[in-house]
Order: structure tokens, then C-alpha cells, then sequence
């Protein structure tokens, strides 16, 4: 009976790719090898995703600390709650983010013990020689979160670097003031290579640099077709993979390694799709995770959805690519001029498209874009509550999609009796929750809203008009 | 297979959720004088729809309060279902949800909230809509959690503020918290106030003048979603008899169970 089947374990997460599956010992390995370079006196450096210097760390030789990740390991492993606490302890708020809560947790400890804190998760995190901030406009916790750590660790410096981008204006072109955000940036990364230059003792190889660089726009260039692949129906590869294979593309860019994998990642969704071999045998709904980082410790709802013949052959979360031969790059030489106009092009991919569509802005382009590509039936996206730079404007994108983008026809009855075609928009599904504070998160009443869509779903299959 | 409800049982779902459903099961067969064989198909909701082991099938409160509501407001388009435990906004057409929206992770917005306040007023849930439609000034509450609120509400009627204010005070929070919910999805005529809070007058009305909409509320709000969800198992059994389909069903039996 149930009451006897209640006390199950907590179900493994399984992944549909081999690729995928193999992230988990890369990451091990990875925060164990920080550990070791800090004990070779190799420099280690506290450092944040996306923010333009992965290939100028890795030809400086500085080994990275990403303490976004090293929060995630603790929220996946389900051990985040007392570093949490003990930042809560230290009058940090819990509605900052939970990354850096986590982080600024565990960093007050390691330094009160002068060890690492007692079982850390894989090993721990390293203490940095220096941290490296950003002031992209993105995330204020990037400018905050190393600044609060410094709390702890005084004699540990930080640089900040300032990534702007134009923010999207009706009235603005991108090309009209490219150039001066291209410079403001060029100048940022210019003080961060004499920054490490200063901190490392050495000079940057600038043709080293180079490669890196040309290596990284080649990774950037593999995952997107790679991703591409994704479209395929049935879809080899769904988000609850992303999640794991973002690894590579976030925290070993510009590396062989992260090279390497995106080959044998093409590879093997091209093999799976020459089989019709789907993430389901019977993939019933095609779903697009609209936007929010995932909650780590429930990576399992993606199997859960699975399980409704539910698939999400593609994600705006940690998608932090696009091809670099559609960013209009000028001609250079320059690594660091490569890298800024690499950044710029990234964050206005999606502006020239959103002005030919009334209504329309960036992300919800590029929402639209997606559902057309890979054949979306439905989109979730994910409130995260400690997370406002993400999140915040999550419900106005889909409020403005359902103004602006109705894809679905639908019969209905007039008033006189006869059918007509009428448009709708797509269904969607709010999860809330956090991205590694599990006090946030009831299993039973995620599931119990997943169900509801999947019901929902199932309903708009059977009233479409022209059956796909 | 006829029209109406043979037998209906309301009740408190306490924590021994598979020995009250054999209990309510036997008791609307007893009321109904009907053997359990007798019924054809059977369909479980709500939170506990898992742990009623006779089912055939299970379908979430969403889907069925739509098929229930539809079923009794044929021009419904929005439903907001006010229940103990949360609260709902389902756009239907056609029977179906096409869109929803549920709090579930605050109890200052469900009738919990309600139950606690009155508690401490001394009162019963059943008075506080008439209570609050005599009011001419509702009480301003600025907690947003019930557990506060509840302190707040004591200590405002230790001030002298009438209690008639305080309840419609406490409805206008309750209500505010659940019309902004709401307002995530499209709201459109009619407007149907479902579940254990419709029951309340002065709810309804501080729901409708939230949303600036006219509500209907239906005979026994309790029962929607349970009556949706008997009609979506006609719906299944209706269409496995038109396509000579078998019909998967469990055994018709209640048995003992024997909690640890």
C-alpha cells in the first residue's frame, strides 16, 4: 500500500545523453584541481560566468574558482542550508542571492576554521589570490558578492570590470553607438590583463591569447550547431541535459577540453537522431523553458516531466552562445578588441529582429524564434525567487508574447452555429521557487502545477485546428 | 447513466487520507443506495487524488473545477476557485482549462487565513460574510502574513475598532491578495467564484469589487470540482463506448486499510 511505498528513496536523475552524464566527475575533477593548484601555488582566482575574460584568465594560467558553480554543486547535492545560515548569521539577508549567500556561507567559514569547512562538498572552494568582478549591467550580486567576501578575506583583492552593452531603445540603433561601448570595454579588459599581469608576476602572451580566442569562437560556433540538432523531432537532447552541458560552454570556455566535448556532444545527437532516438519513446508535448536558472536541488522535475511525454528540446537558461559568424564582427586582428565586440554582438543578437515586430523586444523575439524552430507546444519558466536580475522581467515577456504571438488556431462555435478559426496563444506554466535555497520548494505542489499544464496541454492538442 | 447528483459528501480530509476516502466512498454509496459495483467509473482530484486507491483515473483540480464550473455556468470563461489550502485562476473554454494560475506558497491567500482570523475573533467562518456587508469602513490589515495579520487583528479590537470593519478588513486582504493572482491571466465574463470560499458573501463581493467584474457563485461550491470531475469520467466512458474501446478500470472494492 502507499503508506509503505512513501518511504521511497529519492530518485536518481538520469539524463538522455552520455555526454551529459560524464559532467558530473569533469566538475569534481575541476573543484579538486583548484584545491591542488592553490596547494602548488599555482594563482587561483574567485570568478563569475559570462563575463568576457575566460580566455584571458586561461592564457594568464590563473585557475578559476567559479563560485556560481561551486553554489550549485552545493544546492544539487542538497548541502547548501547550513552555508546559507551561516551567511544569515551574519546578518546577510535570505532574499539576497542564494549563490552568493551560499558562497559568502562558506567562505566565513573556511576563514574562521582556516580549513575548509567540515565534509565540503566535493572538496570545497579553494581560497582565491584575487577576485574578479563585473559590473555588466546584468547582475548586481557581481559587483556585491566578492566585496562582501573581502569581509572574510581582507588581504584578497578584487577587480572589477565594467561590461556595458547599449540597452535595447526603439529609437536607438546599436551601430549608431557600437563603437563607443566597444572602446569602454576594450579599455576595461585592457586594466584587467595588467590587473593579473600585476597579481601573476608575468606577461600576457598575446599571441597565446589569440589562439584562445579563436578556439573560443570556434567552441561558440560548435554548440550552436550542435544545439541546432536539438530541433530534431524527436528531440535527442532536452534541457535537464542543457543543465549539465552548460558546463563546458560556461566554465571551460576557451580550453580544448570544452572543444572536445561539444565534438563528442554533435556526435552523439547526430547518431541518436539518425535512430529516431528521442529523450522519450513518446514524445507528446515539445516544451521551451522560457527563462529562470533551474532550482539545482530539483533537477529531477525535468525527469518528472519526461514521465508525461513532456520534452524540452530547447532553453533560454545558460544558452549563453550564438554563432559568431552572425555577429557582425569587424575584422581584427586584436584579441581583446575580438573579445569585446564577441560580447557586444552577443547581448544585441536579438534587437534588429525585435524592431521588425511591433510589440516585440529582444527576449520576447527570442522566445518567438524558438517556439517556431523547434516546434514548441508550451513554454515553463521558473520564478527564482533570490534571483531579480534574471527573473524580474520573466511574467511581462510572456504577458507581451500572449499580446503579440498567437500561433495555435483553434475551432470554435460562433453564435450562429457555424465554425470559425480563431488564433491563441500558447499555454504556459509558472514554476516558483529558488535556485539553491530548498526551503523554497514543495515537490507536491510543483508536480501538482506540472500536471495541471500537462492536462492543459493535452487540451489545446485536441482543440488544434490543423493537427501537425 | 443519467443527469444530476444521486448522493454528495462533504467533509474534513485530515491526515488519514485512504481510510476517509473508503469512508466517503461508503457513505454516498449508503446515501445514494447504491452497491459499489454500481458505478462505472470513477475519478479522483484534488491534493489527495493520489491516495484514493480505488480511482480509475486521477485529474488535477484545475481540469476538473473547469469541467465542473462549464458544466453548470455554460458561459463561463474565468474561474477562481478559493479553497482551504489555495487558490486558483483557471481561463476555461469549451469545458477545458486554457490557462491557470495557483498560489500555493502563501496561506494569507487562501481560506486558511480566514479559519485562523476567526479563531482568534472569536467567531465562526460562517458569520464573517455577514458580517463584513455591514461594515462601512473596512479595517486597513498590513500584514501580509496570516500569522501576523492574526496578531494585528487582536490588537486592533483591543483598540475598539468594531468587529464588523475588522472581518471586512480581513476579506479585502484576503481578496487583494487573491485578485492580484488572478490578474496574471485574462480575466473575462462571466466570472465564477468556486470553492469553500464562494460560500462567503462578503468574499464574493470584495473579490468582485477587486477584479471589477460581476461573479456568479454555484449552488454548492464545494462539490465543483467533484462534480467536474464525474463528468469528465462520463466524458471517458462516453468515448470508449462510441469507439467499442474497453474501459480500464481498478476493482470495485473498499478494504480495510491499516494505517502504521
Amino acid at each position: 500500500m502507499a503508506e509503505e511505498e512513501k518511504k521511497q528513496e529519492r530518485k536518481k536523475r538520469r539524463t538522455a545523453t552520455e555526454a551529459a552524464s560524464s559532467i558530473g566527475a569533469m566538475v569534481k575533477a575541476a573543484i579538486g584541481g583548484t584545491v591542488r593548484a592553490k596547494q602548488e601555488g599555482k594563482k587561483v582566482a574567485y570568478a563569475f560566468i559570462v563575463c568576457c575574460y575566460d580566455e584571458i584568465i586561461r592564457a594568464m594560467d590563473v585557475v578559476p574558482v567559479w563560485t556560481e558553480n561551486f553554489a550549485g554543486v552545493c544546492g544539487a547535492k542538497r548541502d547548501a542550508e547550513r552555508f546559507l545560515e551561516r551567511a544569515e548569521s551574519q546578518s546577510l539577508s535570505r532574499s539576497l542571492c542564494t549563490y552568493a549567500l551560499c558562497g559568502l556561507g562558506f567562505d566565513q567559514w573556511r576563514e574562521e576554521l582556516g580549513e575548509m569547512p567540515p565534509d565540503a562538498p566535493w572538496g570545497g572552494q579553494a581560497r582565491p589570490d584575487f577576485m574578479l568582478s563585473s559590473g555588466q549591467i546584468l547582475c548586481d550580486p557581481r559587483n556585491k558578492w566578492y566585496q562582501a567576501a573581502q569581509q572574510y578575506m581582507p588581504d584578497v583583492p578584487i577587480y572589477d570590470v565594467g561590461l556595458p552593452y547599449p540597452l535595447y531603445e526603439d529609437d536607438i540603433q546599436v551601430a549608431d553607438v557600437q563603437d563607443y561601448y566597444i572602446k569602454y570595454i576594450v579599455a576595461e579588459l585592457r586594466g584587467l590583463v595588467k590587473f593579473l599581469e600585476e597579481q601573476t608576476g608575468k606577461k600576457m602572451d598575446y599571441d597565446r591569447l589569440r589562439e584562445l580566442v579563436d578556439l573560443g569562437e570556434r567552441t561558440w560556433n560548435l554548440i550552436w550547431e550542435t544545439y541546432d540538432l536539438r530541433r530534431a523531432v524527436p528531440t535527442p537532447m532536452g534541457t535537464g541535459d542543457a543543465m549539465n552541458t552548460m558546463v563546458p560552454m560556461c566554465f571551460m570556455m576557451g580550453t580544448q577540453e570544452a572543444y572536445d566535448f561539444f565534438v563528442k556532444l554533435n556526435k552523439e545527437l547526430k547518431d541518436k537522431i539518425a535512430k529516431k532516438e528521442g529523450v522519450v519513446e513518446d514524445e507528446k508535448y515539445r516544451l521551451l523553458w522560457g527563462g529562470g536558472l533551474p532550482s539545482w536541488f530539483a533537477l529531477t522535475d525535468f525527469n518528472y516531466f519526461n514521465s508525461k511525454g513532456a520534452v524540452f528540446p530547447v532553453e533560454t537558461t545558460y544558452r549563453t552562445i550564438e554563432p559568431v559568424y552572425r555577429l557582425n564582427m569587424p575584422d581584427t586582428d586584436d584579441p581583446i578588441e575580438r573579445l569585446a565586440w564577441r560580447w557586444l554582438g552577443y547581448w544585441t543578437y536579438w534587437y534588429d529582429k525585435a524592431k521588425k515586430r511591433p510589440g516585440s523586444e529582444p527576449d520576447v523575439e527570442r522566445l518567438i524564434q524558438y517556439i517556431e524552430d523547434y516546434q514548441i507546444d508550451g513554454i515553463v519558466m521558473h520564478e527564482a525567487f533570490s534571483c531579480r536580475t534574471w527573473h524580474l522581467g520573466l511574467i511581462w515577456q510572456l504577458n507581451q508574447l500572449r499580446k503579440i504571438y498567437k500561433p495555435i488556431p483553434v475551432l470554435i462555435l460562433g453564435q450562429d452555429g457555424k465554425k470559425r478559426e480563431e488564433k491563441r496563444e500558447l499555454p504556459s506554466l509558472i514554476l516558483e521557487s529558488d535556485i539553491i535555497d530548498i526551503s523554497t520548494y514543495s515537490e507536491v505542489d510543483t508536480r501538482n502545477r506540472i500536471d495541471a499544464f500537462i492536462e492543459t496541454l493535452e487540451q489545446v492538442r485536441k482543440n488544434r485546428a490543423n493537427r501537425r | 447513466m443519467n443527469d444530476g447528483i444521486i448522493s454528495s459528501i462533504i467533509g474534513p480530509t485530515g491526515p488519514e487520507q485512504r481510510r476517509l476516502a473508503n469512508r466517503v466512498m461508503e457513505n454516498a454509496l449508503n446515501q445514494a443506495g447504491l452497491p459499489f459495483e454500481a458505478i462505472t467509473y470513477l475519478v479522483a482530484t484534488g491534493y489527495g487524488r493520489i491516495n484514493v486507491p480505488f480511482a480509475d483515473k486521477q485529474v488535477t483540480e484545475i481540469s476538473c473545477h473547469a469541467k465542473g464550473v462549464a458544466h453548470l455556468f455554460p458561459r463561463c470563461k474565468t474561474v477562481i476557485d478559493v479553497g482551504g489550502q489555495d487558490s486558483k485562476g483557471i481561463t476555461i473554454a469549451h469545458g477545458r482549462p486554457t490557462d491557470f494560475v495557483m498560489n500555493d506558497k502563501c496561506a494569507a491567500g487562501t481560506g486558511r487565513f480566514l479559519e485562523v482570523i476567526a479563531e482568534a475573533l472569536g467567531i465562526t467562518i460562517e458569520d464573517c460574510g455577514g458580517m463584513a456587508l455591514k461594515s462601512k469602513q473596512p479595517a486597513q490589515i498590513s500584514n501580509i502574513c496570516t500569522v501576523f495579520a492574526e496578531q494585528e487583528v487582536v490588537a486592533r479590537l483591543a483598540e475598539g475598532v468594531p468587529l464588523n470593519d475588522l472581518v471586512a478588513g480581513i476579506l479585502e486582504s484576503l481578496a487583494s491578495r487573491i485578485s492580484r493572482m488572478v490578474n496574471r491571466i485574462k480575466v473575462a465574463n462571466e466570472v465564477v467564484i468556486t470553492g469553500g470560499g464562494a460560500k462567503n458573501a462578503g468574499l464574493v463581493k470584495a473579490l468582485s469589487d477587486k477584479l471589477g467584474y460581476a461573479t456568479l457563485v454555484p449552488p454548492e461550491p464545494l462539490i465543483t470540482g467533484a462534480v467536474g470531475a464525474a463528468l469528465l469520467g462520463k466524458d471517458i466512458v462516453q468515448k470508449a463506448m462510441k469507439n467499442g474501446l474497453p474501459l480500464e478500470r481498478k476493482k470495485r472494492s473498499l478494504e480495510e486499510v491499516k494505517i502504521l
